[in-house]
């Protein structure tokens, strides 16, 4: 396995942000959802060697990143990490951005550097904005930068925090093509708050809620936990966990009694994350 | 396909200092700086004048116009690239490693001061300087090399220095510019006895509260030149001097690597020790080593007022 978390627990000022978590991810796309606050940028982090656990083990890429500074280095040279929150140098370009992680990724040779950098920016699509300024680039583009620097030198582990935030649906179809590629070779951890993007991408989905693992298991199993819990009305229903009125004009009804004359619906991700997690999701659920 | 290289650390510092020097070189605020020192020393040079005057004072050009926008500028390029920290903190390259590359930049301001002095000899061999001219010929060779190279390029890369150590501990909005100002203060508190009309008597003095004025990192030597056209340098010797101030320049390197909790090996802590220790030599020998009383010239002729 590429990444392996037992008992993984982490704290901030006394509060959990994690418990207790075992885990293990290999080849291929795992999507974290979650709640805001459930922990999801903490394991994340975690995971990217930016923070260390409070307890339990964390071997990341056969290696133990809290044994030595030199095996932390190892292991982050198999990295690719892409923060919820990046900000950017003001007078650097798109290129010179990418270039400069590069470097920290101990690309030295010149030639080659530069080759790999057109590369990654050419895989999210911003090969034509090289010679622009970062502070300049809407927010998906500068999105894709940070994605570009994860993707320097194909890493074996791509840990993603929210990378689909603030791309536009095109943008987001580039991102699941340039994944869908990555995953053949690498485990990439993604955390997102579109399930419509775990349900496209991720083989296997862990939700996470106030610090724990609530489900772990692949995309359709936990759709299928939905199954028979999901109605379209004409009217709307108090007790159910969510509903809404659809462009339709009808209701879609997510848990509580099935109402009368209700035609049951096709369950989907989104459905069974918001069954799980209840009144948590539902308000994380609700726009900004 | 696995498209990683083979790692070695120099070859990434050396492509990060590139980096890092480009950045650096093509700051508004370091072009302007540079560009007015460099026009700005021939029109100081004493136009109208038949030689070339008070030359051992010109270097506060450079250490003004270079040295500071330089803290400037490297205190900035310093903060920048934590703006990023998340992302580059996971990368193999470290904080400390990054401190490097941005202290290594500071090649671009020492450069450029190298250039001013280049111009400054341009300047003086075109002109030419008065027989009684504090300057090679009446002074120790040394002394002048001393002076030139302490107060000009080297108070430009010490600039740059002291910026990558301002920016990497203090992150508070206008550091770099309180560190500027702190600095001024500095300087001058250090050598405020030594101003005023009684300059030339008291570099002549051999007072020791003259060469205390060597503890701060840009001293006073040249008087400049006054009414009854003499001047004097101040007491001390400027060859220490100028180690001295090299040794403030790696401790203020060691002292920014070592905001790098991971840098923070018995190695590093023993070599700010030893820099510190030297530091200290090279004052006191600038200090007690040299002569005590300062060197004070014949009038200059054309210089004389009235």
């Amino acid at each position: 396995m590429t990444v392996d978390l037992i008992g993984v627990g982490k704290s901030y000022a006394g509060t959990a942000a994690l418990s207790d978590i075992t885990l293990s991810f290999g080849r291929g796309v795992t999507g974290l959802l979650g709640p805001n606050g459930a922990g999801k940028t903490t394991l994340l982090r975690i995971v990217a060697t930016s923070i260390a656990a409070d307890r339990g083990r964390v071997r990341l890429l056969g290696g133990d990143p809290h044994a030595s500074h030199a095996e932390l280095t190892q292991v982050r040279r198999g990295l690719g990490y892409l923060p919820q929150e990046l900000g950017y140098p003001g007078d650097m370009t798109t290129y010179g951005f990418v270039e400069y992680v590069a470097v920290l990724k101990e690309w030295n040779d010149r030639r080659a550097r530069q080759r790999e950098v057109r590369r990654v920016l050419e895989l999210v699509g911003l090969a034509d904005l090289a010679g622009k300024r970062v502070a300049k680039l809407s927010g998906g583009q500068r999105r894709r930068v940070g994605l570009a620097q994860a993707l320097l030198g194909d890493p074996r582990l791509l840990v993603l925090d929210e990378p689909t935030t603030g791309l536009d649906p095109a943008q987001r179809a580039t991102l699941r093509r340039t994944l869908s590629v990555v995953a053949h070779e690498a485990t990439v951890l993604l955390s997102t708050h579109q399930t419509e993007d775990v349900a496209a991408l991720c083989e296997r989905v862990v939700v996470l809620a106030a610090g724990q693992v609530r489900f772990d298991g692949t995309v359709v199993d936990l759709v299928a936990t939905a199954a028979g819990r999901v109605w379209l009305t004409d009217h709307d229903v108090p007790d159910a966990a969510v509903t809404w009125r659809t462009g339709t004009g009808r209701h879609r009804v997510v848990g509580g009694s099935p109402p009368p004359g209700a035609e049951s619906a096709e369950p989907t991700l989104e459905d069974a994350y918001l069954l799980m997690l209840g009144a948590d999701a539902a308000v994380s659920a609700l726009p900004a | 396909m696995q498209s990683t290289l083979p790692t070695t650390g120099h070859g990434t510092l050396v492509a990060m200092v590139a980096i890092e020097a480009r950045r650096f070189a093509r700051h508004p605020l370091f072009l302007l700086g540079a560009l007015v020192a460099l026009v700005l020393q021939p029109l100081v040079s004493g136009v109208g004048d038949p030689f070339a005057s008070d030359v051992l004072a010109w270097p506060i050009i450079p250490a003004f116009f270079i040295g500071l926008p330089s803290l400037v500028v490297a205190a900035l390029l310093t903060r920048s690239t934590e703006a990023a920290s998340e992302a580059m903190g996971t990368a193999p390259g470290s904080e400390a490693r990054r401190t490097l590359a941005v202290a290594g930049a500071a090649v671009v301001p020492f450069t450029v001061g190298l250039l001013w002095l280049a111009e400054l000899f341009a300047i003086v061999s075109i002109k030419g300087v008065h027989p009684h001219e504090l300057w090679f010929g009446t002074m120790d060779d040394l002394h002048v090399w001393g002076i030139l190279l302490a107060l000009g390029p080297v108070a430009c890369l010490g600039g740059a220095l002291l910026g990558v150590l301002a920016g990497r501990w203090l992150t508070f909005r206008g550091a770099p510019a309180v560190v500027v100002v702190a600095l001024v203060a500095v300087d001058i508190g250090a050598q405020i006895g030594t101003m005023g009309e009684d300059i030339v008597a008291h570099h002549a003095s051999g007072d020791l509260g003259v060469r205390a004025r060597l503890l701060a990192p840009w001293a006073l030597w040249h008087s400049g030149g006054l009414p009854d056209g003499r001047a004097s340098v101040g007491g001390g010797d400027p060859v220490w001097y100028l180690f001295y101030l090299l040794a403030l320049c790696a401790l203020a390197v060691g002292g920014a690597a070592w905001h790098d909790r991971t840098a923070r090996t018995p190695r590093l802590r023993l070599t700010l020790y030893a820099v510190i220790g030297v530091a200290v030599t090279f004052l006191a020998l600038a200090v007690f080593a040299g002569p005590e009383a300062g060197t004070v010239s014949e009038p200059v002729p054309f210089k004389v007022e009235g």
